[in-house]
């Protein structure tokens, strides 16, 4: 693919780079271009549906559950994502098992940053979809998009292991039906969707708003002053 | 001249701490706890568990939420045992309101709690084996029953985890014969399940040696820490609340409680819950010919359920020890104050103490051993 | 929701009950408040609260040694930290009341109970938890952090007049649910 199609977000920052890898398959469609494309597009796209491999990312009730759709009654590897991967960078999904709380916000955004592309997101439970039974818990994150980008939501409290396998193949579906290609084009973030500070709690970019007002207040009183007025 | 014997031998080289950060991602961990240790070589030093990745203010949700509302919530404080942490803060509210329960429902509070003692324990022994390295493979047995006793639950309260089954007054459902005969079918087969894990693990040498003599718990240790259940058990402390504080049905029902005759080891709270499984099920098989006819239910499940004004602290034993519940109740439908009593929260505090001069390989044995929960922790 | 608990009928007065007797023998007086579910509640004053704690752990006949929780209460004039007490080898039970008025609290600083920590591990945690929800300073203890919430948080939760925070990660829509 010419480079002038490639412009933007969809660029990998440098401060990402190592933790991007292509595979072969991919830079291979890449050299053969938008002609080759829809031809070994699906193909990838069936072997990789196929091997999904998800993070051991569990925080709470939904984690058992997922412990139980890879125990031998459901046998999540009949879909061929019994591999769960332990460290982000050999996984291929995360499935946001369990709440996710204001403390533990940072580690899922480094977690989900550290996943290489193509990555996916699977909000399970009711807490990661909308803040579920927690929906007005001072410490929730109201849903898990609030954080980073999220492909396919389950809802349940927790989801049966049949709805894990039900929203696994419907990610399949997913993917078998994206072109690569497309995927480059549609500008996908990378990032994720708003940082949170550890120490506080806090979103980043409120911290820094913040930072930036007391700063201008220190340098000149008056005209801040005026401002907020 | 200095002869071989007076040569001084401490080593000139001089050596650092080092500080190792683990968690909260971290597949071993349970969920989401996060270790600092202080490494010298590969010796434990000093830890410093940092705790609330979980913190989803259930105490702030009970002031928040009519007693009805909150019902529901309360199976998320210990997600593998929720029968218990209903059945706490029904007994609590209970005592406070002073309300009757019919003897029918405590007999099914009994089989239906002790029903989720041996799963929390099968899923336990699971998750054990694999911290300890078994590896996808032997978690399938464990995992096998309690898939069994989860079908029994979701026919009996609609959910496979969060029963919401106990609530103030009584129990929610009447089970039907057939589920009886169900669970008595499982009750005989269960034994022998038992041993089928005991023949894999109990006299398996690698895991003889990753428990045998690691993780000594000294009996007084443990009580200057208030650790409770099986951890403390095994260290030879005689506290099982279904005995020492009796509540409900127990004292009509026959067993006993195991109590070690040393400070005990890994290994040793590994036994003593596969004995509590065993007795378990002997109950279960009581409850099963004793149980009554009559009603369930001693207080009308409505939305403005209201609990009598007043305080009182009440407990019952869950798998991880005394799980309590302490209300002030003004007398409206929300509790002024409910403060939760965890047993992971008190058993996980002894951590650093436990940890301290372990190679960093036993952390993981150590750890898994004492049975945390972090939800239950966290709150 | 933010009315105090209702005001019981008055009963009778009491004479001290099995443990506050014991302390009384040893020289700490203690009010005894109405019991709670039946069991034994005594308010004592901060400042002798380590010493009443050493008695009735060491004691042979009362041994209470096994403290259950720690629990803070946001009552309506005062702050309460509460101590459940019970003991590894007999039925006793206790419950002992700290109460710090809210009247003698200094502005913008917080109730100071003394720590039991140092000499009761088990109470390490859960006066940090306390400290963290309920803000109660407890004074001579080793490492007085947030344990459940991030550090620097804003505020303690479980005040009555504790105001959530709300931003990016929490907002709503307005006239959706709650």
């Amino acid at each position: 693919m010419a480079e002038g199609n490639v412009q933007g977000p969809s660029e990998v920052p440098d401060e990402l780079k190592d933790t991007v890898t292509l595979t072969t398959l991919e830079k291979m469609i890449e050299a053969m271009g938008d002609l080759l494309s829809p031809v070994v597009s699906p193909i990838a796209n069936a072997a990789r549906s196929n091997s999904v491999w998800p993070l051991t990312f569990g925080t709470s009730c939904c984690a058992i559950e997922m412990m139980s759709v890879g125990m031998s009654k459901f046998d999540i590897s009949r879909f061929g994502s019994e591999v769960f991967r332990a460290t982000p960078r050999q996984a291929d999904m995360i499935i946001t098992a369990g709440t996710i709380t204001r403390k533990m916000a940072p580690a899922l955004i480094t977690l989900y940053e550290q996943l290489p592309e193509p990555k996916y997101v699977i909000a399970m439970g009711a807490c990661t979809v909308t803040g579920g039974m927690f929906n007005d818990s001072y410490s929730v994150v109201q849903g898990v998009d609030r954080i980073i980008p999220v492909d396919i939501y389950l809802p349940g409290c927790p989801p049966r292991p049949e709805g894990i396998l039900d929203a696994l193949l419907k990610l399949q579906q997913k993917i078998r039906t994206e072109s690569y290609a497309e995927r480059k084009k549609k500008k996908y973030r990378q990032n994720a969707v708003r940082y949170v500070d550890y120490d506080t709690g806090r979103p980043l970019e409120d911290l820094v708003d913040e930072a930036r007002y007391e700063t201008a207040l220190a340098l000149d009183p008056l005209k801040s002053l005026q401002e907020s007025k | 001249m200095a002869t071989d014997t007076e040569v001084d031998l401490t080593p000139r080289l001089k050596t650092d701490e080092m500080l190792i950060n683990m968690g909260p991602q971290h597949p071993a961990t349970h969920g989401v706890l996060r270790l600092i240790l202080t490494l010298d070589g590969e010796i434990v030093r000093h830890t410093e568990p940092i705790l609330g990745h979980l913190h989803r203010a259930q105490e702030w949700q009970g002031q928040n939420r009519t007693w009805f509302q909150y019902q529901a919530l309360i199976d998320r404080v210990d997600y593998l045992s929720g029968m218990f942490t209903s059945w706490a803060m029904a007994r609590a509210a209970e005592v406070v309101d002073g309300c009757e329960v019919p003897e029918r429902a405590e007999y099914l509070r009994v089989m239906v709690s002790e029903m989720n003692r041996i799963t929390s324990h099968l899923l336990w022994l699971g998750t054990y084996l694999i911290d300890l390295g078994a590896m996808f493979g032997f978690p399938f047995y464990p995992f096998r029953e309690r898939e069994k006793l989860l079908e029994l639950f979701e026919e009996i309260a609609g959910q496979r985890m969060m029963f919401n089954y106990i609530r103030i007054g009584g129990v929610m459902r009447n089970p039907k014969d057939a589920w009886l005969s169900k669970l008595k079918k499982f009750t005989e087969e269960f034994p022998d399940r038992v041993d089928e894990y005991e023949a894999i693990v109990t006299e398996n040498p690698i895991f003889l040696k990753r428990t045998k003599g690691v993780g000594i718990l000294r009996k007084e240790l443990g009580m200057d820490y208030g650790i409770t259940g099986p951890s403390i058990r095994a260290s030879g402390v005689n506290i099982d609340l279904r005995r020492t504080k009796p509540y409900s049905v127990y004292p009509k029902l026959k067993f006993d409680v195991p109590v070690n005759d040393r400070d005990g080891d890994t290994f040793d709270r590994y036994i003593f819950r596969i004995r509590e499984m065993r007795q378990s099920n002997e109950i279960i098989k009581q409850c099963l010919d004793m149980l009554p006819q009559g009603e369930i239910s001693g207080k009308k499940q409505i939305a403005g359920l209201r609990v009598k004004a007043g305080e009182g602290f009440a407990a019952v034993e869950s798998p991880r020890g005394t799980l309590g519940c302490y209300i002030i109740s003004n007398g409206s439908d929300r509790a002024y104050r409910i403060k939760w009593r965890n047993p992971s929260f008190c058993n996980l505090s002894i951590l650093p103490e436990l940890l301290k001069n372990h190679p960093i390989a036993d952390v993981m044995a150590i750890f898994g051993s004492i049975d945390v929960i972090l939800p239950d922790v966290d709150r | 929701m933010s009315e105090t608990p209702a005001a019981k009928p008055p009963e009778e007065p009491k004479g001290p009950g099995l443990c506050g007797q014991f302390l009384k023998d040893h020289g700490i007086a203690t009010t005894r408040l109405p019991d709670s579910c039946g069991v034994e509640t005594i308010e004592i004053d901060g400042a002798h609260l380590e010493a009443a704690m050493k008695l009735l752990r060491g004691s042979s006949e009362i041994k209470l040694d096994y403290l259950v929780a720690v629990s803070g209460v946001d009552s309506a004039d005062t702050f309460d930290s509460v101590y459940q007490l019970w003991s590894y080898s007999n039925n006793n039970e206790l419950i002992i009341k700290v109460r710090v008025k809210k009247t003698d609290v200094v502005e913008g600083q917080l109730p100071l109970v003394p720590s039991l920590s140092r000499f009761w591990s088990a109470a390490n945690w859960h006066e940090r938890e306390t400290y963290d929800l309920v803000g109660i300073r407890y004074y001579g203890h080793p490492y007085l952090r947030r344990i459940l919430n991030v550090w620097d948080w804003d505020g303690h939760p479980l005040r009555r007049d504790y105001k959530q925070l709300v931003d990016a990660l929490n907002d709503k829509a307005p006239g959706s649910f709650r």
